[in-house]
């Protein structure tokens, strides 16, 4: 199997892809459903205050989803402009 | 290093295989633990509803075996197919359905198995509402395996795709990344969308008249959480067809 220099460079750049978005969903992933739960418990206790307490959920899930999107950037990075 | 075509298709069978249903296997048993566990700690001071409690941990137990089932028939899919004249690259893909399936499972096992323990706990917390509580770890639980189904997904087309002849460095890293961005892509939204049904069912188990309002808080929160999840699919996604 000949691999020529930019050939190695391409592959592990898609490698890199894969790894980048793999890793980077799972701290999201469980950070967002931490807070939906908590949420969910929170309302439990207090059924009244649901809309302030879906739109807190919200918006802490909005901040820890942003590492998410890093991670989906930098994916979307190494497999289109990466050459 | 000098193999035979066949010789590195069956390894990589064997590897991958070996992927799939042990990384599978470790998130199904520590959600159906985790299930058993609260309902023997249930038991302890509600002898009196074992039927029932005992009736909801498997049903629980059954939704979070159900990743690791995935991982079993991706590694039987493997196993089992004929090496001789497949192309080398087959090898790579065969690595990179095993990532996807066996890692998105661990996340999807656990992640089930988090509301089954509540439901029992639940259960002796509050008799009546057994039926609720069911239904809801099932809608939960169900969430939570989308992403074992999205690895599962992956897993098939990366076996089932027609590769080129030839080896190529850039297609073989990219049925790799594939499988790497859907399996640990899955471990995350998995668990995640677990703790929220997890405490979903914690909730109307201690106030059963707010099903409603506590189906439409844990969806809309698990939506959020899959988010993640589908950014991976649609990496791998893009991964898998471009080779």
């Amino acid at each position: 199997m000949e691999i020529t220099g930019a050939d190695f460079v391409r592959g592990l750049a898609l490698l890199g892809a894969g790894l980048a978005m793999g890793l980077g969903a799972i701290g999201p992933g469980v950070g967002e459903g931490y807070a939906a739960g908590k949420a969910c418990e929170a309302i439990g206790r207090k059924p009244e205050e649901a809309g302030l307490l879906t739109r807190t959920m919200l918006v802490g899930q909005a901040v820890s989803e942003s590492t998410g999107i890093y991670s989906l950037v930098v994916a979307l990075l190494l497999m289109f402009v990466v050459k | 290093m000098a193999w035979e075509q066949i010789e590195w298709v069956k390894a990589a069978s064997g590897l991958g295989a070996g992927l799939s249903v042990g990384f599978a296997a470790i998130g199904a048993a520590i959600g159906e633990g985790y299930a058993a566990g609260k309902a023997n700690q249930t038991l302890s001071y509600r002898p009196g509803v074992s039927g029932e409690i005992l009736k909801t941990m498997l049903v629980g137990q059954a939704v979070a075996e159900t990743a690791g089932i995935f991982g079993l028939v991706i590694a039987m899919l493997m196993l089992f197919s004929p090496a001789a004249g497949k192309p080398v690259l087959t090898g790579w893909a065969y690595l990179g359905a095993g990532l996807s399936m066996g890692l998105s499972a661990i996340g999807c096992g656990i992640g089930a198995g988090l509301p089954a323990g509540s439901a029992c706990t639940g259960i002796g917390r509050q008799p009546r509402a057994s039926g609720q509580l069911t239904t809801l770890m099932l809608i939960g639980a169900g969430v939570a395996q989308s992403t074992a189904i999205y690895g599962f997904l992956i897993a098939l087309l990366l076996l089932f795709k027609s590769l080129p002849e030839a080896m190529n460095w850039v297609a073989a890293c990219t049925l790799l990344g594939a499988g790497f961005a859907m399996g640990f892509g899955g471990i995350g939204p998995g668990i995640g969308e677990g703790i929220a049904a997890q405490n979903a069912v914690t909730s109307i188990a201690r106030n059963p008249e707010n099903t409603g309002l506590m189906t439409r808080t844990m969806l809309v929160g698990q939506a959020v959480a899959e988010s993640t999840g589908i950014y991976s699919l649609v990496i791998a996604l893009l991964l898998v067809l471009s080779t």
